[in-house]
């Protein structure tokens, strides 16, 4: 259900946009809650939070060409005045002339809760008990670290023909296994990602062992040598290719300010024919599944490549206006402190025909390459930076045992792309990650997609 | 909510042992521009209240973190601070204390110019810098915020510390007539400094028209053990890695790989630890508990000297609360480099860190290889390392530079990393 405050100022918002109209030619106010409950069981220390980490309105205003805007924790008992006083520039510089936003008329509510929301008592008891089985696992195990997080966020999005409201609940599960054998200590994390209490908890549970593993054996693990090798993505990394390599590079407001190479490519091949890429918050229920997005716009699903080719970006609406284009509803904010960019919502690769295991016997020296560690984009010059946690090596279609940690996959983005051969019929959006523009402007995003096999410089 | 009003809440809940305030004000002003021209100017105007709620059941300790926001009233904010005090209970930990009452910090920002004019004036000197036909700066944002910090706990302790930030990102393009090619700086001081603003922006274009024409690496020769010079986050993160190697937290929870009094080192270098440094931007006296920041030295001559940290990872350990410090000062064994081959790193995509294995490095979107001769720009490689190896033979330059958590070098110098 809508959070009730945000309920009771939508008369408010509306007074407002009327008061404001009489002095600008476009009024918006979005009215933003988010509630975040955090719950910790970890080898030495326990926790319950739950933070409101968010709750104010943005004001939105059009005049003369130019938009400003001005965030505040209320709007009950604003003045215009306050709003035109905090925004208004002496010395105007020169300004980049936008045309006024046009919107149709909506009224509409939305709402997604939580599948089976838990007490805090329960969720801390089933946490427990997962962690002291694996703290029991293993004598190397030093730190076991459960952490159960739950979004709850509401919005509301007013101007003069629009009347939105959304709640949406997002649950994360994240598990951090530290292992230490003398000096060599290795981590190894997993998480879980569900609009479902219950059902985050249970995977976890069902990981526990085999997560565990996976830090017992990273302590064994050795540098890569460097070099160009055949490679298969885990679901985390093909996400994490759609999103950094690529996805960031089709953020309209990039074309805009022409700092995106992808403007050239709109309908050329960036990849191989057998590639598909979506973005949107209605294309996979995940960690971005909004309802509208900050600008009032319906949540979208967008192919971004089709068969290879680059077929359309996403926008926000003040690019897509300024392109002549129809927003995709990826206008997104860190929060009512900050400006809406174009951004990525659940990003990631459709999947294939091939089968996992005929892609592993493909490989004649090569590495499996798991767990999404960090990426960095590049759009106006499309060089890659991925961290893979750590890769297993593959030699004549086997695994050998050998693990090596962690691999940096570096090169060019056409090249990358396009030297993948097989993409497996398996599927999983993964929506536990952040992400930033730049180095800040941090939002909740999912990636993923099916396992690739291409070809990479990994060091 | 008043502040008066919500202490008065917290101090008639019985149940509560110990509280923790703290009240944010900001007020910013914000200019984004394309290219000279200004997109859209904003306004900030907000107050966060934060509560940490503490209950004590027998020998053990529970805490609670909540927020009271807009939608808060006396009812409301009652039925929070019961709630929280149902969740610490449920929460328990070993006992630790709370900051005692000591001297309380009065600190106020006496600045009063209008913000949307420093923002405006900080928009004129990037635009200095930006005079060239071939290369431009694509895209500006600038943030300049005041804030206020209100510290009051139960012991009490009631700091408050006024503060201003002037923050600008650049995205910087040069063309070398066939292709753009773009690089990304973001940088920040605690006062505005218009002479600054220009010359981080003439350097940073002066980097892109570098990147414009660099070479790739395997088209220069490269000698064996070269020395490497790593600057800004990538320094950063090394350096505050030995300090997280030495907390108190990283010594209770057993992932630290040094101890107190190991040679970290065998090439002398300190590192001193402070709230407080005229060039840093992140600069406050006091912690998020409350503890007032004095300078502490951590590394003498390459040895651990000291653990630092904050009342609860203090207490559980046996030792004095330092307080969780944001500056860091490293002071090393300077190395004359300019005569020598070399190679400075001048924009990493990412820089990238493994506290547990010591891995760093990263794909270098720019360098400068010193032939022995001449600089020549090389990008489109990726270089790594092991901090608890290469530290053994880290030197520094005598150039300095400040950054908002950093006083120090301006480039850290190793030999022998991966070059590929």
């Amino acid at each position: 259900m809508l959070n009730k405050f945000l309920k009771s100022r939508i008369k408010t918002a509306k007074s407002l946009v009327n008061e404001l109209s009489k002095s600008y030619d476009y009024v918006s106010v979005l009215g933003s809650y988010a509630k975040t409950k955090r719950i910790v069981s970890s080898t030495k220390t326990t926790g319950i939070d739950e933070m409101d980490n968010e709750c104010g309105f943005v004001i939105k205003v059009y005049k003369d060409g130019r938009y400003s805007e001005y965030s505040c924790d209320d709007i009950d008992g604003l003045s215009v005045n306050t709003v035109k006083k905090a925004i208004t520039l002496k010395d105007v510089p020169e300004f980049r002339k936008v045309p006024v936003l046009k919107e149709d008329k909506t009224v509409k509510s939305y709402a997604r809760e939580d599948g089976h929301p838990l007490g805090n008592k329960e969720i801390l008891e089933k946490l427990e008990a997962i962690r002291h089985e694996q703290e029991k696992y293993n004598e190397k195990i030093i730190l076991s670290n459960l952490v159960y997080i739950k979004h709850e966020v509401s919005k509301i999005f007013v101007s003069t023909n629009k009347c939105l409201d959304q709640k949406y609940d997002w649950i994360n599960g994240i598990m951090v296994v530290v292992t230490r054998d003398g000096n060599n200590i290795q981590q190894n994390f997993h998480t879980e990602n569900e609009a479902d209490s219950e059902l985050v908890l249970k995977e976890l549970d069902e990981v526990k062992f085999r997560e565990a593993d996976v830090a017992l054996k990273m302590l064994e693990a050795k540098p890569i040598v460097p070099g160009v090798y055949d490679i298969i993505t885990d679901q985390s990394i093909s996400g994490l290719i759609a999103h950094e390599a690529f996805g960031h590079g089709v953020e309209m407001d990039m074309f805009v300010k022409n700092r995106a190479k992808a403007k050239d490519y709109v309908g050329k091949y960036v990849a191989s024919p057998i590639v598909n890429m979506y973005d949107g918050a209605a294309s996979a229920l995940s960690a971005a599944s909004y309802f509208f997005d900050d600008d009032g716009v319906e949540a979208h699903n967008t192919q971004i490549i089709k068969d290879g080719i680059l077929v359309s970006g996403i926008s926000d609406s003040l690019s897509a206006l300024e392109l002549d284009k129809e927003p995709t509803g990826n206008g997104r904010r860190e929060s009512y402190e900050r400006k809406v960019y174009t951004r990525m919502t659940n990003t990631f690769f459709a999947k294939g025909k091939d089968k996992f295991d005929d892609m592993v016997k493909s490989i004649k020296h090569g590495y499996y390459l798991c767990q999404t560690n960090n990426g960095m984009e590049d759009p106006k010059n499309w060089q890659i930076q991925c961290t893979a946690a750590y890769g297993l090596e593959i030699k004549d279609g086997k695994f050998t045992g050998e693990i090596v940690a962690p691999v940096v996959i570096s090169g060019y983005v056409v090249d990358l792309l396009s030297s993948i051969s097989m993409v497996s019929d398996d599927f999983k959006v993964i929506g536990s990650g952040m992400c930033g523009k730049g180095h800040k402007e941090w939002v909740f995003v999912s990636d993923g997609g099916p396992n690739l096999k291409a070809r990479a410089k990994l060091g | 909510m008043k502040t008066n009003d919500i202490i008065k809440i917290l101090k008639e809940n019985k149940k509560i042992a110990d509280y923790e305030l703290t009240v944010t004000e900001k007020k910013s002003r914000e200019l984004f521009y394309v290219l000279k021209n200004l997109e859209i100017n904003r306004a900030t105007e907000i107050t966060k209240n934060r509560i940490t709620v503490y209950v004590d059941k027998k020998d053990k300790r529970g805490s609670t973190t909540i927020m009271i926001t807009s939608s808060d009233d006396e009812k409301s904010v009652v039925k929070k601070v019961n709630d929280a005090v149902v969740k610490a209970s449920q929460a328990l930990n070993p006992y630790f204390p709370l900051q005692n009452k000591t001297v309380n910090i009065k600190e106020k920002c006496e600045f009063k110019e209008d913000l949307n004019e420093v923002a405006l004036k900080i928009g004129n000197a990037v635009f200095k810098a930006d005079v060239y036909k071939e290369g431009w700066i694509n895209s500006t944002e600038i943030f300049v915020s005041k804030y206020t910090k209100h510290f009051i706990n139960s012991k009490g302790i009631n700091h408050s510390y006024e503060f201003l930030r002037c923050e600008v990102e650049v995205i910087p393009t040069w063309s070398n007539g066939k292709e753009e090619f773009e690089l990304y700086k973001f940088f920040e001081s605690a006062k505005p400094d218009y002479k600054l603003v220009t010359k981080e922006v003439e350097e940073i274009l002066e980097l892109a028209k570098n990147r414009s024409i660099a070479k790739k690496i395997d088209e220069v020769k490269l000698p064996k053990n070269l020395k490497v010079l790593i600057q800004g986050d990538m320094l950063n993160n090394l350096v505050w890695n030995f300090a997280s190697e030495l907390s108190y937290r990283a010594n209770y929870y057993k992932v630290n790989h040094y101890q107190l009094k190991d040679e970290i080192s065998g090439v002398p270098f300190d590192i001193t630890l402070k709230g407080v440094d005229k060039k840093c931007s992140n600069s406050c006296p006091f912690d998020q508990n409350g503890v007032v920041l004095e300078n502490k030295k951590i590394i003498k001559s390459g040895k651990a000297v000291s653990l630092w940290g904050d009342m609860q990872h203090a207490h559980y350990l046996d030792n004095a609360a330092t307080g969780k410090y944001s500056i860091l000062d490293l002071k090393g064994t300077e190395l004359d480099y300019e005569t020598d081959k070399h190679l400075i790193i001048s924009n990493f995509s990412s820089p990238q860190l493994d506290e547990n294995s010591g891995y760093w490095g990263g794909e270098v979107r720019l360098a400068l290889y010193f032939d022995g001769k001449k600089y020549i720009p090389v990008s489109n490689f990726s270089i790594s390392g092991n901090i608890f190896e290469d530290v053994k033979k880290m030197h520094v330059s005598k150039e300095k530079a400040a950054q908002p958590d950093y006083t120090g070098p301006r480039y850290l110098i190793f030999e022998g990393l991966n070059i590929f």
